[in-house]
Order: C-alpha cells, then structure tokens, then sequence
C-alpha cells in the first residue's frame, strides 16, 4: 500500500500589507499636497555688465508716492488704480520708455504695492522701480 | 437519503481593480504635489496680475502680518536669517530666494529685506504673487 502525503497548495503572497502601504502613501500625499497656484515678480534680478543708465540715457520719469494709507499719489495727488493706468498710459504716449519709479512708504502695506504694480503693468509700462527702504523708520 | 445539493461559493470579490485605483490615485498625487516647507504662520501672498509662473526649488523666506520671519518653514530671527542666506548665497550664487510675504505685511519689513539680499550678493530674488483674475 502506497500513502501519498497531500500536496500542500503554497501559501499566496497576502496583498494586504501591500494595499495597507498604498493607502497610507495616498492618504499621506492627498493631505500634503498643495495645489496653490503662485506667480512671481522679480526684485532683484542679476545686473547685465554696464551697470544703471546713466541720467542721459534714461528718458522721461514719473514718481508715484505709496503712503502708508496704500494710496499712489502723483504730485501730491492722490489717484486710484484706474486713474494712475490711464496717467501712465498718456504720459507714454509721448515717451514709450517712460520710467515709473515708486516711492512707497514703509508703513504701505504689500498688496498697495502690488496693486501699483498692476497699475503700471496695465498701462504697459515695463520699466517699473521701486526705491527700496533699506533703515527702517 | 438526504441528498444535499453543495453550497456554490460565491466568487471573492476582485481587489485587484481597487489596488489599480489606489496605484493610479497614489501616482496622481505624487506628480502634482509640491513638496514645499509651508510657514510656521498664515501666509496669504498679494494679490496680482502682473506676475510670472513661479519655478521650483530655491530657498522660500515668509514674512508674516506682523514682520515675522521664517527661511523655509523654520522660524528665524532676521540676523539668523541673513547669517544663513549668506551662507547659502555663497555657495550658490544663482540660488532663487522667493520672499513669500502676507498682503497685509508692512513694506518696511518686506523690501529692506529684499535690499540686504542683493547686498549679500544674491542675483535672483523674486516676490510672491497669488494670481488675481484680470
């Protein structure tokens, strides 16, 4: 008589521990991840050989002041966004290289100086600085 | 007799298609995520228009409402900070350094700062904007 022992069937490889790991990567990556969408402007941008243009070669200026209100004023003229896009956009009419140069207070808050930014951007003014404070008031 | 007729075992429900889904789920997220050291404080940056997509990498200072710093989601003294930006910026010169900064906060926290960057010799710094519908 011949007794044959009962072929064992080879225990599967359990998906579960790997399913487990799945599913802490996803949890952990949908709660970390973000999906703001940001932009830039540049502040300090690496200077090109030849330095700032000098006095001559820069053409025709105009002085916003930021107050600490968040108001431009041209001239001592307080002006909305609106009304600093169409100042810009005729003055450049007569000078396409037409130079901003913002004067903003240190006690403006960051979105007035964004917002003056936009101001100039729309009026397609490219050729926009800003006089940084470097002591603090 | 008794004849009983087996019980049919009703087939295991497949996990495959659901290891498929996590895998896919898994992958998505890996791709768009943005591993990025978020600040010890609220930070909503300005609103803007005029802006540029915004590349990766670099170095991130936050500056908060009320002028308080962090380089890259520790919170830092501005000595600290400029001792450490000084640091980087010799090293690597061309190194971005995005100064993500609340609306709210005061310009004479936000540029001085911008200022003793340039100064320290870094060649890129660039402010954050939150894209503002036209």
């Amino acid at each position: 008589m011949k007794l044959a022992r009962p072929i064992r069937s080879r225990a599967g490889i359990s998906l579960v521990a790997m399913i487990d790991v799945l599913m802490i990567m996803l949890v952990f990556f949908m709660v970390t991840s973000t999906y703001l969408e940001l932009a830039m402007v540049p502040l300090v941008e690496g200077r090109e050989a030849g330095g700032a243009p000098t006095a001559a070669e820069r053409g025709t200026r105009i002085v916003v002041r930021l107050g600490g209100d968040g108001v431009a004023y041209v001239q001592g003229r307080p002006l909305a966004a609106a009304e600093l896009t169409a100042l810009i956009e005729a003055a450049r009419v007569d000078d396409p290289s037409l130079e901003v140069i913002a004067l903003p207070s240190g006690l403006a808050e960051l979105q007035s100086l964004a917002a003056l930014m936009d101001a100039a951007a729309a009026a397609g003014a490219g050729n926009l600085r800003i006089v940084r404070l470097e002591a603090e008031p | 007799v008794k004849l009983t007729r087996p019980k049919q075992r009703s087939a295991p429900e497949t996990i495959i298609a659901l290891i498929d889904v996590v895998f896919f789920l898994l992958v998505f997220f890996m791709l768009i995520g943005r591993m990025d050291a978020t600040a010890p404080f609220e930070v909503m940056p300005p609103l803007g228009q005029s802006g540029s997509p915004m590349p990766g990498a670099g170095s991130t200072i936050s500056v908060s409402d009320d002028g308080a710093l962090a380089l890259d989601g520790a919170p830092v003294t501005r000595t600290a900070l400029l001792d450490e930006m000084e640091r980087v910026i010799a090293t690597e010169p061309e190194r971005l350094v995005r100064i993500n900064a609340h609306r709210a906060a005061r310009l004479r926290d936000v540029l001085p700062l911008a200022g003793a960057l340039e100064g320290l010799g870094a060649r890129e710094v660039v402010l954050v904007l939150t894209p503002a519908e036209p």
